[in-house]
């Protein structure tokens, strides 16, 4: 062999052309894939949020035509804040655009979560009325809201995000146009154990939010899962057995974020009209 | 207390071998003597607490999505986290070789006991696996990411000089000839297992 | 294992125990005890069993095949590297095919795809074999250990999502239930320490004795 394969000349030469190649294999493999990984991850959104309305045409609706369904249904994108403001406010015209990240679609709820409300409530700990205060104070925290519109209903698509036993945990809820009652819900984890805490996805575990309402005489009280086997009153969904720490992070979840929307839709009467 | 917070759930509830099985082969293999376990706890301790910071200012610096707004506006949208794989491993392979050339340089006799697995440690799933999972828990800051290297280190450290100490003393038992060595060490791991699922009940 | 020789045939009887020895005798899994690492975690589902085994062999088929065919040029030196960025590159591009054409199951095997990567099997192979041999063989040797991995994957997948779920999810065939109901009636329950953890080293722990008492020559001293 004319080549020394121990000389240091031939292993950097060996190695610049392996990292070229590689590196272009993997750009080319990633650009030209890219577009169908992304509208997927969109459309699974749009899925989610369709699904969460709990109307017969968008039960079962499929990652595929949850585009197109998405613009027919949702007529309406808007981000509030924490004290209730409008920061933005799209209709179904409006072309979603990955820039703007106001768009109530871009609302990342993982983010929302991770980047803002959990260094709060775990610097805070334990102080419950200073988390309140800070989380109220905030005007990082943003939470969307998608109007749908349909057979002269109106309905309302809200989302909360949490912490499960493993990790991260969300889910959009669909509120009537009473803006208590509940009339579908979506769940969907991180990480959760598969089996168990994962059954917050399962189709049994959100139909049971169907019809309950997040408010008694005016007040705001919360939805909470309990433990199976009880007898529920009108705020209360089965949980899953062995799956304690997942409901009691759903239910801190749904606690804290419902509260936003309610309030929200108790001093805007006009909003729901 | 947020960095106590992420030291004792990556240490004992999501313990690396125990609910996620990273690092067991290295774990299985290097376990039957509680010195070399010791020895090879401590080189997995030492390159988590080294990698991941690396892996972390990486992952925020260069690879995330609008990670390299800091360039200038044209790069802002740049998205290279397709890259963080190759990244995160050439990073780990390269400092697992600085550790090697040290430990050669500085104590033969560990150098001699742990033998062909410190270049394993390069394919140490634990190594690889906290890099990623650093990437996901997207930590606030690089001293938590730290924290969670640390812990996650300690407790592969932790899980394999429990078991080397259980495998010492169980070579003087009477157990089922198939079972002898590796089919024991898996049971025993899986009962290690349950006892720690009972960290599960920390509230943190 | 020695260079086989060109003139043989494809399938000859010497190339047919690369693929049939990893499967009992030396088991990458339970035997060499290599590549447990992602294994046992993503094995709470059938098919996310299934989509490993797949995406496994497949990196390290190809792996395989072409650091054989760099064997004569790879540098001494860095050939650990070499090798890393042959799998790194392969595990990157499976996974990217995976958010895009199977999504679902790319979520739900979520980090175990690229921890791949690290996993010893594949490197194992790349050092101890491809490194040596030629293409052919390589492709065979790492069908063959591919497979044998899928195997006690699918096995404890297996036991795990019956006990654990009561049911067995196939690709393209949906959840099947697998108990029936009527078990349930009778006071039959799912057992849930199945689909924790520990249950997968349970499995194999007893997978390995069960293999073990079969082949006698392959119990430890």
């Amino acid at each position: 062999m004319a080549l020394n394969k121990d000389s240091n000349v031939y292993t950097i030469a060996f190695a610049t052309i392996m990292v070229v190649i590689v590196g272009g294999l993997l750009a080319f493999v990633s650009m030209s894939l890219k577009p169908m990984q992304q509208a997927n991850v969109k459309n699974e959104k749009m899925q989610n949020i369709l699904q969460a309305i709990g109307i017969e045409e968008t039960n079962g609706v499929t990652r595929e035509e949850a585009g197109a369904k998405f613009n027919k249904f949702i007529t309406r994108r808007v981000t509030i804040n924490y004290k209730g403001e409008i920061v933005s406010d799209k209709t179904a015209n409006d072309k979603i655009d990955a820039q703007d990240k106001l768009d109530a679609f871009n609302i990342d709820l993982r983010k929302e979560y991770s980047r803002y409300v959990k260094p709060i409530m775990s610097r805070n700990k334990g102080d419950d009325a200073k988390i309140q205060e800070l989380l109220s104070n905030s005007t990082d925290i943003h939470f969307p809201i998608f109007v749908c519109e349909h057979g002269g209903e109106k309905y309302f698509i809200v989302s909360a995000s949490g912490k499960g036993l493993w990790d991260d945990i969300w889910g959009y809820l669909c509120v009537k146009s009473d803006g208590e009652t509940i009339n579908g819900s979506v769940f969907d984890h991180k990480g959760e154990t598969a089996g168990l805490g994962s059954k917050i996805s399962e189709t049994w575990f959100e139909d049971q939010f169907i019809g309950k309402t997040m408010a008694e005489n005016g007040a705001y009280l919360p939805l909470s899962v309990e433990k199976p086997g009880k007898d529920l009153n009108n705020h209360q969904v089965d949980g899953i057995s062995g799956a304690t720490f997942t409901g009691i992070g759903v239910n801190e979840m749904l606690e804290r974020n419902l509260a936003v929307y309610y309030n929200f839709f108790k001093n805007n009467p006009e909003f729901t009209k | 207390m947020e960095y106590i917070n992420i030291f004792i759930k990556s240490a004992f509830i999501d313990n690396m071998i125990f609910t996620f099985f990273f690092g067991m082969c290295s774990y299985l293999a290097v376990s039957k003597t509680v010195k070399t376990a010791v020895g090879l706890g401590s080189a997995v301790i030492f390159v988590l607490v080294v990698t991941i910071p690396i892996n972390y200012l990486l992952e925020t610096l260069v690879l995330q999505e609008g990670a390299l707004a800091w360039l200038g506006d044209d790069y802002a949208n740049m998205d290279l986290s397709f890259l963080s794989f190759i990244m995160f491993i050439a990073v780990i392979a390269s400092i697992v070789q600085l550790v090697e050339m040290l430990v050669e340089k500085f104590s033969p006799a560990l150098y001699g006991a742990l033998g062909i697995f410190l270049p394993l440690i390069a394919v140490n799933c634990a190594i690889l696996g906290a890099a990623l999972f650093m990437q996901q828990k997207q930590f606030a800051n690089i001293g938590q990411a730290t924290v969670y290297g640390l812990g996650s280190g300690f407790g592969w450290f932790l899980a394999i000089v429990l078991i080397a100490a259980i495998r010492e003393k169980i070579k003087y038992s009477h157990i089922p000839a198939p079972l002898r060595g590796v089919g024991m060490a898996f049971i025993l791991t899986g009962l290690m297992g349950l006892a720690f699922l009972g960290f599960l009940g920390f509230e943190l | 294992m020695s260079e086989v020789k060109t003139s043989e045939p494809l399938f000859s009887k010497k190339n047919m125990e690369l693929i049939k020895n990893p499967l009992n005798q030396i088991n990458p899994v339970t035997i060499q005890v290599l590549g447990i690492c992602s294994a046992l975690a993503v094995t709470v589902q059938m098919d996310n069993a299934i989509v490993m085994s797949i995406a496994v062999t497949a990196v390290l088929v190809i792996g395989n095949l072409l650091v054989s065919l760099m064997r004569n040029v790879i540098p001494g030196r860095i050939r650990i590297i070499v090798q890393l960025v042959v799998v790194a590159a392969l595990v990157i591009i499976v996974d990217q095919i995976l958010k895009a054409y199977v999504y679902d199951v790319s979520k739900s095997l979520s980090v175990f795809v690229g921890l791949i990567i690290t996993n010893c099997i594949i490197m194992g192979r790349l050092e101890a074999f491809a490194l040596g041999n030629k293409p052919w063989a390589s492709i065979l040797d790492g069908v063959g250990n591919g497979f044998g991995y899928g195997l006690v994957l699918m096995v404890v997948a297996f036991f795990k999502e019956i006990l654990g779920s009561g049911t067995l999810t196939i690709p393209g065939l949906g959840k099947l239930t697998i108990i029936p109901e009527s078990f349930f009636d009778w006071g039959y329950m799912n057992n849930g320490l199945m689909l924790l953890p520990p249950s997968s080293l349970f499995i194999v722990g007893i997978y390995i004795w069960v293999q073990k008492a079969k082949n006698p020559e392959l119990i430890e001293a």
